[in-house]
C-alpha cells in the first residue's frame, strides 16, 4: 500500500517550506512584541501609578536584570485579562506586605498607600466586570463524600457505602471541593455509574419477607474461636473464680463458670471473637454482653479494676490472622466498668455488618505484642505489668441477634424507588406507572424544579428500555441510574440570578451538612424565602446546630487541618517506645481537635481561640497525655485547663503537633510553614526546587537549631525562612506526639534510658541536648516558649479571623477569595470586630455575603415574595 | 500487510515441559484482531509476588550501577543481565504487619489491623482502568497454591478483592474456547443498557448547556467528552464480545492439583501469562505465588521438603532449613530466567516480546524469618528499560515501592505522576 507522503524527498520539501514561513512569522512576531513592550506597556499603566513604579520598582525589574523573574517593562496593564491580573495581584500583595521594595526606607508609607489604592482600585473593577460577567466561579461538581451522602439521603440508606467506588477527588486550596479541580473523566463517569448501580441495587428487595434473623450465643470458652493467642497467655486466657485455668482442659465448653479474660489491644497478628459467629445477611444487629474490668495479678489471677477499660468491636470477616482486611470499628465506644462479680455489668450496643462478617473485640489502649524483632519464630514477651496489675476485661456471655427487621416491608428505601408497588414491582398499566414513578422519583432526587423538557429525555429512556423487553423495575432503575449521572444531578450551580433560590439552598446545605437541602430547606426556596436575612441566619443556625454538622466539622478538619493524616507516620519505635502501636491515643487525638472546633463554631468562640484557649477536651488516655489530673472513661469532656498548661488552642493540639511532624524527628520549618500557612493564613512561598531538607540528626548530637542556622547565615534562605522557622521552633517543647518535653532523645549522645515497650521489646534511648523554644519573628518581636509566641498570635486576632474566612469561602463555594471579594471580607470582619471576632459570627456574615449568595445578595428589608 | 510467516516463527512453541502439553501457537499478529492492532506498541505487564520472598543475604548484590557484583541468586539470572534491573532499598511506607501485607503489594495500602483499615486500589487494576479496554480482557490475575477467597494481588477502587484464578485449564478456555451464548447475550444487554443510558446524559446535556455562561461551558465540555470515550469504550467492549476467540491449536493443559509442585505450577501459570500475551487477550497479569499458604513442596522436581514453605522461612539459622530454602530461591530464580529467555526469543513487530512486557518479580516480605517488611527484594525485567544496573536506595529509610509503579505506569503510557504512596517516578530508571 502506497500513501500520500512516502516519499522522502517530498516530505522533506514541505517541511523546509513550513520551517521558514514560522522563521518569518517568529521574527515578525517578536518584532511587534519588543516594540509593544518598549512603548505600550507602561504606558498603559495609569499615569501616577506608571510614575510610582518607574521611581521605585522599574530598577530591578526590568528587561535586563529581570529580578526574581519580573520585568516590569514587558508586562502590560490588562486587568481584563486574567493571567495578566494575578501578576498584577501578585505585585499588590508584595507591596502590601512590605516585601517588596526590598528597602522600604526609599517607599514611605504615604506613597505605599497611593501605589496601592490606585492599584486595587483597578484590580477590583476589572475582577468585578468579570464576575458580573461570568460570576464567581463555574459551577461545582459533588465530589465522592457527596455523592454518598446524596444517596444516602435520597435512598434513605444511612449506611450506604458507595465512596470508595469513586475516584479519589484531587486537591486544590486544601481541599476537594474546588470547582476548577473537580474534573470529569471517563473513569470518573463509568465509576459514577458503577456506584448508582450499587446504591440503587441496595435500595431494593428482593424477598417477600426481610431475612430471619438469627440469635447467638456464646458463654466460657465459646467466646473466642482461638484458645490462645500472639502474644503469650497474659494476652488472653480463661479463668474460673478470677483464677486462670488451663485452656485445654476438658470439660464443657459453655461452662458459663468461665471468664475469657483479655488484656491486649488488637495488632497483627490478632484473631479473637465469638467462636461460629457469622452474620448471614448485611444489616444491623444487637450486641448484648457481660464484662466486667480486671486487673490481672501475676499468676493469672483477677483482681477488679479501679477504672474502667474502654472497648469497641471491630467488623471483620472470619479469617484467620494473616489476612489483611477491612476492619470496621463498629457499635461506637463502650466503657466497661470494673465488678468484683462475674454477670453483673451487662452492656448492649448495635453494630452494622455485612453478610459473612463477626465482630473481634477491641480493647483499647492496651499493650499490643509483636513478634520479636531478634529472628525467633513466635518469640513474643507480655509487656511488664503496671503498677497494681495489667487492666484487662473478663467476658462472660454474649448474645447476637439480626439482621435486626427494618420498620416496614418492604423497606423505606424500596419505596423511594417503588412506591407501593411491592416486592414484585408489579403494574397493571406498567407504561403508565412507569411514567408516575419516574417523575416521582426525579422530583426526590433533584435538588430543584426541572423543566418538563429535562424529565422528558428520562422518560424517554424508561418507556424505550419497557418496550424492548425489559421489566418495569429494570426500565426504571434504568432511568434512575441516568439521572443519578446527569448533569442535573452530579453539579452545583453557582447563584446567578436575583430570583434564584434553590442554587443558594444547595450551597447551604452542601456547606454545612456536605449533603442535599433537607425539606424544611427545601420548602423555604419554593417560596422564595431563602434571601431574607432572618430566614437565612435562622436557617444556618439550625443547620450548624443539627447532627449533619459533624460532616461538616469531619471534612472541613479533615482537608484544612489535614486531620485525615493523622495516621500518616507511626512515630518511631527506637526514640518513642511509649507511643508503638497506641492507636487510642492517635484516634483520641482527632476526637480532641474535632469536639474543639465544633465548640469554636457552635459556642461561637472567638478566632484567638484558634491558638489559644483555657479549656480544652479530654478523655482517659489524653488527660495523661497532657498531664492534667486523671479522668476515667473514654468519653471526651470539656475541661479547664492550669493557668500555665500549654495545651490550650488548636496551635498546640496534639493532633496538629503529630500531623506537623513525620514520626521520627519535629522539624521547626515544616512545623511553622504549617502554622504560617493553615492557622494564619501566610502559606509561606515554595522552596527552592534544588536544596534539599534539613535532615534531624538523630544520634542527638546536634540540635535543630543549630541545623537550621543554614537558613539565617543565607541572605536567600532567610528572606523566607525568617518568617516561619521561628514559629515552629517556639513548638520545639512538643515531641512528634504532641507531649511536651524539656530535652531531645537521640540513639547515641547522652543520658540512656532502657526498658521494655507496650509491644514486649527492648528499648534503649538517650535523652539529649535541651529544648530551646525562644526566638524573634520577622518583624522583630521575640518570644522565650510557646506562651510568648500564642500572645504575640493572639495580638493579631483579624489576621486569624481573616485566614477563617478565607478557608469557609473555599470550602462553602469552591472558588477561593478573589481579588474582588476582600471588601466584602473585610467589611465582614470589621463587623466581626466589634465582639471579638467570633467564629460562628464570621460563618453566619459569610452566608450573609455576596460571595456566597452571588451578586445580587439578600433581599432588601420589608422586600418579600 | 506485514504478516510474517516464516517457518521460524511459527516454530517457536510454549512447550509445556515435564506434562507431555504442546501448544503450537500462530504468530502474534494473526491473533491479534485489526481494530486493538490500530494503536502505539502494545505495552505489557506480568507482576509476580512470592509472598514469603527470598534470603536477602543471598539476593541483594555488591556494589551498584552497572557494575555491582551479581549476588549467588542473582548470578542464576546472569544471560539475562542486560535485561534487568534489581533494586533495593524499596518498600512501601507503614505497610508493616508481617504476612498479611500480601494483599498490599500491589496497592500499598497502610495501616492493615488498624480500625478503619481498607486496601485500596491495586497496580494492575489502576492500569487496567487507565487504559480501557484493548484486549478482550482488561487484565489476568493468577494465583499459585492461592488461598483465594483472602489473598490476591488485585483490589478494585473500593477495596474489594478479585479473586485470583489458580487453573491453567480455566484460564485456556477463557482465552481460546467460547463462552455460552446465553452468558454472551446477558452481557450485551448490559452492554446495551448502559449505552442508551449514554444516549439520554448526551441529550440532557445537550440540553442543559444551551443556557450556559462560558465558565460553565468549559465544564460541561469535559462532561461531553467524558460520555463520547464511555460511550466508544462500550463499543469496543461490546465488538470484543461479539468476536470470536483466538484459535488454539492444541488441547488444554493437563491441570495440575497438587499443592506440592508448587514450582511446575509456577512454571504453567507463567506459560499461561504468555500465551494470554502473545493471543494479545489481556495486556496485564498478575501473579501472586501464596507460598505462605503451600504445603511441603518438591525442590528440583525431586526431593520433597521437610515442613511447610512458611515453617521453613521461620528458619532461626537453621542449617536443614536454610538448605531447602536457598534451593527454593535459586529456583524462583531459575525459572524466571527461563521465562526472560522465551521472552526474549519470541517477537512481535520486530521487537523482543521481552522488551514490550515489563516483569516484575518481587515479595512483600523483605525478610520472612524476623515478618520484616522493609528492604523488599525487587527486580524488573524487560519493557523497554536501560537495564542491567543494582539501583540501590537507602536501607534505612526505604524509597516507596510506588515510585516504581508510577514509572511502569508511565511506560505503559498511562499519564500519571502519582500512585498509591509514591512520592514521584523512580530516580534512576530511564528508558531504552
Amino acid at each position: 500500500m502506497k500513501s500520500k507522503c512516502d516519499s522522502p524527498s517530498r516530505g522533506k520539501r514541505r517541511l523546509k517550506r513550513t520551517l521558514s514561513i514560522l522563521t518569518i512569522l517568529l521574527g515578525l512576531y517578536v518584532a511587534v512584541h519588543r516594540a509593544g513592550a518598549d512603548q505600550s506597556a507602561l504606558n498603559s499603566v495609569p499615569t501616577r501609578l506608571a510614575e510610582l513604579l518607574k521611581q521605585h520598582c522599574d530598577q530591578c525589574h526590568n528587561g535586563d536584570s529581570r529580578s526574581g523573574g519580573l520585568d516590569l517593562t514587558a508586562l502590560s496593564f490588562d486587568p481584563a485579562d486574567r493571567a495578566v491580573r494575578e501578576q498584577w495581584i501578585r505585585i499588590h500583595d508584595r507591596v502590601e506586605k512590605g516585601e517588596m521594595p526590598p528597602k522600604s526606607a526609599g517607599f514611605p508609607a504615604a506613597r505605599r498607600a497611593e501605589f496601592l489604592k490606585l492599584l486595587s482600585a483597578r484590580l477590583h473593577a476589572a475582577d468585578s466586570a468579570e464576575i458580573v460577567a461570568f460570576g464567581r466561579g463555574p459551577m461545582r461538581r459533588l465530589n465522592r463524600d457527596e455523592y454518598e451522602q446524596n444517596l444516602r439521603d435520597l435512598l434513605q440508606l444511612p449506611h450506604l457505602d458507595i465512596r470508595d467506588l469513586l475516584p479519589a477527588d484531587r486537591e486544590a486550596h486544601h481541599f476537594n471541593k474546588v470547582s476548577d479541580t473537580l474534573d470529569m473523566s471517563r473513569v470518573q463517569l463509568m465509576a459514577y455509574l458503577d456506584a448508582a448501580e450499587a446504591a440503587l441495587q441496595q435500595a431494593m428487595v428482593k424477598t417477600a419477607q426481610p431475612p430471619v434473623a438469627m440469635k447467638y450465643r456464646a458463654v466460657g470458652k465459646q467466646l473466642s474461636f482461638v484458645r490462645a493467642i500472639t502474644g503469650e497467655k497474659q494476652s488472653m486466657f480463661f479463668a474460673r473464680n478470677s483464677v486462670g485455668i488451663d485452656s485445654n482442659e476438658k470439660g464443657e465448653e459453655a461452662d458459663p463458670t468461665v471468664e475469657m479474660v483479655l488484656c491486649r489491644s488488637p495488632g497483627w497478628p490478632y484473631a479473637v471473637f465469638p467462636k461460629k459467629l457469622v452474620t448471614p445477611a448485611a444489616g444491623a444487629y444487637r450486641v448484648r454482653f457481660s464484662a466486667r474490668a480486671v486487673l490481672q495479678q501475676p499468676g493469672f489471677k483477677l483482681a477488679p479494676a479501679t477504672l474502667p477499660v474502654p472497648m469497641t468491636f471491630r467488623s471483620r470477616r472470619p479469617t484467620n490472622h494473616d489476612i489483611a482486611e477491612d476492619v470496621k470499628s463498629v457499635g461506637g465506644i463502650l466503657d466497661i466498668q470494673p465488678n468484683a462479680q462475674p454477670g453483673v455489668g451487662v452492656y448492649e450496643t448495635i453494630v452494622q455488618l455485612g453478610a459473612g462478617q463477626t465482630i473481634e473485640y477491641g480493647l483499647l489502649g492496651l499493650p499490643v505484642p509483636q513478634p520479636d524483632a531478634r529472628g525467633i519464630t513466635g518469640a513474643y514477651r507480655f509487656p511488664p505489668f503496671p503498677e497494681g496489675g495489667q487492666p484487662g476485661i473478663a467476658f462472660q456471655w454474649m448474645e447476637v441477634e439480626g439482621p435486626l427487621a427494618p420498620e416496614s416491608w418492604p423497606p423505606a428505601s424500596h419505596h423511594v424507588l417503588f412506591d407501593d408497588l411491592g416486592v414484585e414491582v408489579k403494574s397493571a398499566n406498567p407504561a403508565q406507572d412507569a411514567k408516575r414513578l419516574l417523575r416521582r422519583f426525579i422530583n426526590l432526587a433533584a435538588r430543584q424544579p426541572l423543566p418538563e423538557e429535562a424529565v422528558a429525555k428520562f422518560e424517554q429512556l424508561t418507556l424505550s428500555r419497557l418496550n424492548n423487553g425489559a421489566t418495569l423495575a429494570e426500565a426504571l432503575l434504568s432511568g434512575y441510574k441516568a439521572f443519578l449521572c446527569s448533569d442535573l444531578f452530579l453539579y452545583l450551580r453557582e447563584p446567578a440570578r436575583a430570583t434564584e433560590q434553590f442554587a443558594v439552598v444547595n450551597r447551604l446545605s452542601h456547606f454545612l451538612t456536605d449533603t442535599r437541602p433537607d425539606a424544611a430547606l427545601t420548602e423555604l426556596a419554593r417560596q422564595g424565602k431563602l434571601r431574607n436575612v432572618a430566614v437565612l441566619r435562622r436557617e444556618t443556625d439550625r443547620l450548624i446546630a443539627g447532627e449533619g454538622f459533624e460532616r461538616f466539622v469531619t471534612h472541613f478538619t479533615d482537608y484544612w487541618l489535614s486531620l485525615r493524616d493523622l495516621r500518616r507516620d507511626d512515630p518511631d519505635i527506637r526514640l518513642y517506645p511509649e507511643y508503638r502501636l497506641d492507636d487510642y491515643l492517635v484516634e483520641s487525638m482527632g476526637l480532641e481537635t474535632r469536639a474543639f472546633f465544633t465548640a469554636m463554631v457552635r459556642e461561637n468562640l472567638p478566632a484567638t481561640t484558634l491558638v489559644d484557649a483555657d479549656f480544652t477536651f479530654v478523655n482517659d488516655r489524653l488527660s495523661r497525655h497532657y498531664d492534667l489530673p486523671p479522668l476515667a472513661g473514654s468519653a471526651l469532656r470539656k475541661v479547664s485547663l492550669p493557668k500555665d498548661s500549654p495545651y490550650g488552642g488548636l496551635l498546640t493540639q496534639a493532633a496538629i503537633l503529630k500531623i506537623t511532624s513525620n514520626g521520627v524527628a519535629t522539624s521547626p520549618v515544616l512545623r511553622g510553614a504549617w502554622v504560617m500557612d493553615r492557622l494564619l493564613g501566610q502559606p509561606p512561598s515554595p522552596p527552592p526546587p534544588s536544596v534539599p531538607a534539613v535532615e534531624p540528626d538523630i544520634r542527638g548530637a546536634k540540635s535543630m537549631r543549630d541545623l537550621l542556622a543554614l537558613h539565617t547565615k543565607s541572605a536567600t534562605c532567610a528572606s523566607c525562612h525568617a518568617r516561619f522557622d521561628p514559629v515552629g521552633l517556639a513548638l520545639e517543647n512538643f515531641d512528634v506526639m504532641g507531649r511536651w518535653r524539656t530535652r531531645y532523645r537521640g540513639l547515641e549522645t547522652g543520658e540512656r534510658i532502657s526498658g521494655i515497650d507496650r509491644s514486649g521489646h527492648d528499648f534503649s534511648y538517650t535523652v539529649a541536648g535541651a529544648v530551646d523554644a525562644g526566638g524573634q519573628l520577622a518583624d522583630g518581636r521575640e518570644f522565650n516558649d510557646v506562651h510568648a509566641l500564642k500572645a504575640i498570635f493572639k495580638a493579631n486576632p483579624r489576621q486569624l479571623a481573616r485566614n477563617l474566612l478565607q478557608q469557609f469561602t473555599v470550602y462553602a463555594t469552591g472558588t477561593p477569595v478573589r481579588f474582588a471579594d476582600r471588601r466584602e471580607i473585610e467589611s465582614i470582619l470589621d463587623t466581626c470586630s466589634k465582639n471579638d471576632y467570633r467564629v460562628g459570627d464570621l460563618l453566619r456574615a459569610l452566608v450573609q455575603s455576596k460571595i456566597f449568595l452571588g451578586q445580587n445578595g439578600l433581599v432588601k428589608k420589608g422586600v418579600t415574595k | 500487510m506485514n504478516i510474517r510467516t516464516s517457518s521460524s516463527h511459527f516454530s517457536r512453541r510454549t512447550l509445556l515441559r515435564g506434562l507431555g502439553i504442546s501448544l503450537a501457537l500462530p504468530a502474534l499478529e494473526c491473533m491479534t484482531p485489526a481494530f486493538a492492532r490500530a494503536t502505539e506498541t502494545p505495552r505489557r505487564m506480568l507482576l509476580i509476588a512470592n509472598n514469603i520472598g527470598v534470603l536477602p543475604k543471598h539476593f541483594f548484590p555488591q556494589g551498584t550501577g552497572r557494575n555491582y557484583e551479581a549476588s549467588p541468586l542473582l548470578s542464576i539470572l546472569a544471560p539475562h543481565r542486560e535485561d534487568f534491573t534489581v533494586f533495593s532499598g524499596l518498600s512501601h511506607p507503614n505497610v508493616t504487619s508481617g504476612h498479611s501485607t500480601d494483599n498490599c503489594f500491589l496497592t500499598s495500602a497502610r495501616g492493615a489491623f488498624k480500625a478503619g483499615f481498607r486496601n485500596t486500589i491495586s497496580l494492575d487494576q489502576f492500569a487496567a482502568e487507565k487504559l480501557g479496554q484493548v484486549t478482550r480482557f482488561a487484565s489476568f490475575n493468577l494465583g499459585v497454591n492461592i488461598e483465594k477467597a483472602n489473598r490476591s494481588l488485585s483490589w478494585t477502587r473500593d477495596g474489594v478483592l478479585l479473586p485470583a484464578e489458580d487453573s491453567a485449564t480455566a484460564l485456556y478456555q477463557k482465552m481460546f474456547v467460547q463462552g455460552d451464548a446465553a452468558a454472551v447475550q446477558q452481557q450485551l444487554r448490559r452492554l446495551e443498557e448502559r449505552g442508551s443510558i449514554l444516549d439520554t446524559l448526551r441529550d440532557e446535556a445537550n440540553r442543559f448547556s444551551r443556557n450556559l455562561g462560558a465558565t460553565d461551558k468549559a465544564r460541561m465540555d469535559q462532561y461531553f467528552t467524558s460520555v463520547r470515550e464511555v460511550e466508544q469504550r462500550l463499543a469496543i467492549a461490546r465488538e470484543w464480545e461479539q468476536r470470536p476467540l483466538p484459535k488454539a491449536t492444541q488441547p488444554a493443559p493437563t491441570p495440575i492439583q497438587e499443592g506440592k509442585y508448587f514450582f511446575e505450577k509456577f512454571e504453567l501459570m507463567l506459560d499461561m501469562a504468555q500465551l494470554a500475551f502473545e493471543s494479545d487477550s489481556t495486556r496485564i497479569v498478575t501473579l501472586m505465588l501464596d507460598a505462605f499458604w503451600t504445603p511441603i513442596f518438591k525442590l528440583g522436581g525431586q526431593q520433597d521438603t521437610t515442613e511447610s514453605y512458611h515453617g521453613l522461612s521461620h528458619h532461626g539459622q537453621n542449617e536443614k532449613k536454610l538448605r531447602q530454602l536457598e534451593a527454593a530461591d535459586r529456583q524462583h530464580m531459575a525459572v524466571l530466567n527461563k521465562l526472560m529467555t522465551s521472552l526474549a526469543n519470541k517477537s512481535e513487530g520486530g521487537e523482543r516480546l521481552l522488551d514490550r512486557t515489563m516483569v516484575l518479580y518481587g515479595s512483600n516480605m523483605g525478610e520472612a524469618n524476623i515478618h520484616d517488611n522493609t528492604n523488599l527484594p525487587i527486580i524488573l525485567a524487560g519493557g523497554g528499560f536501560k537495564h542491567g544496573r543494582h539501583i540501590a536506595f537507602s536501607r534505612n529509610h526505604n524509597t516507596p515501592l510506588c515510585n516504581l509503579f508510577v514509572t511502569m505506569l508511565q511506560r505503559m503510557g498511562i499519564e500519571t505522576d502519582s500512585f498509591g504512596s509514591s512520592t514521584g517516578s523512580l530516580t534512576g530508571l530511564s528508558q531504552a
